[in-house]
């Protein structure tokens, strides 16, 4: 799990759970941030600005196994910016189990642990949509 | 090059024959379907029923984009289309339905 400032001024502070393979796309992503000094830069919870927000990114499958951490992670995440993160699915298995939804070990979607407010479709979904999605998510008019 | 961004459903080629449902290997593909009588036959041909779609849906938020729905298709009923199914906020609001799906 890292925190990153993702556009470099503290506004918008993206935790990572990369839990399989969607997460290669997520570490593209950071390579869509506006070229700015700091941004997509690993930082600690206190480069969060006054009125910035938390948001966590769910990326890969979700086992039962690790779900009461990746809710303690939102839990937790939640208690820095003083309101609840926003929390984005990003792909089939974080969703809904995705190509493992029947398996006996797999967390069909985590939205049975916490609050979800995007699902971004695809196995995996490319870079730009969670490029697109954090732009949205922050009021910057998507690219 | 066309992407693989999303399927669209062409759907007068659909014959609801299921193919496409039960090679798909996330499950997430639902097709409801009746059948009905063919009414003009010529006299004395023995009676006939057709297949007639109801409901084709894909949900989204299983779709590993593999293609082998649009691969295993017997009447080019399903296509790759270049625009990326897009994110919503419910799970339910990925799950398209005929006229999403359908080519625009
Ligand atoms: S949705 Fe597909 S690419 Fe993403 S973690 Fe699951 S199996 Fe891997
Ligand atoms: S692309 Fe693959 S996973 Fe998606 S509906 Fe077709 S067969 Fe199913
Ligand atoms: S395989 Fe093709 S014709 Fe058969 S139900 Fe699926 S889309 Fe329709």
């Amino acid at each position: 799990m890292r925190w990153l400032d993702w556009y470099g001024d503290g506004s918008t502070i993206v935790v990572d759970i990369g839990l399989a393979c969607c997460a290669l796309e997520f570490e593209a992503a950071t390579g869509l941030v506006p070229a700015v000094p700091g941004a997509a830069a690993t930082v600690d919870a206190t480069r969060l600005a006054a009125g910035g927000r938390v948001v966590v990114v769910v990326s890969g499958t979700v086992t039962d196994r690790l779900a009461p951490a990746v809710a303690a992670i939102v839990d937790a995440a939640g208690s820095y910016g003083g309101q609840r993160p926003t929390v984005v699915s990003f792909g089939a298995c974080a969703s809904s189990g995705g190509p493992y939804w029947d398996s006996y070990a797999v967390t069909k979607g985590v939205e049975q642990l916490v609050e979800v407010d995007v699902f971004v479709p695809g196995c995996p979904p490319p870079p730009e949509a969670l490029a697109a999605v954090l732009d949205d998510i922050s009021g910057r008019v998507a690219s | 090059m066309t992407g693989h961004g999303s399927i669209v459903l062409i759907e007068q080629n659909c014959t609801s024959c299921m193919i496409c449902a039960r090679e798909c290997p996330s499950w997430c593909i639902t097709i409801d379907s009746h059948t009905e009588t063919v009414v003009d036959q010529p006299a004395g041909a023995r009676a006939r029923t057709e297949n007639v779609l109801d409901r084709f849906a894909i949900d989204w938020s299983l779709c590993m984009f593999c293609g082998i729905c649009v691969d295993e298709c017997p009447f080019d009923a399903l296509e790759w289309a270049t625009p990326q199914a897009l994110p919503a906020r419910t799970l339910t609001a990925l799950t398209h339905e005929i006229p999403d799906l359908s080519a625009h």
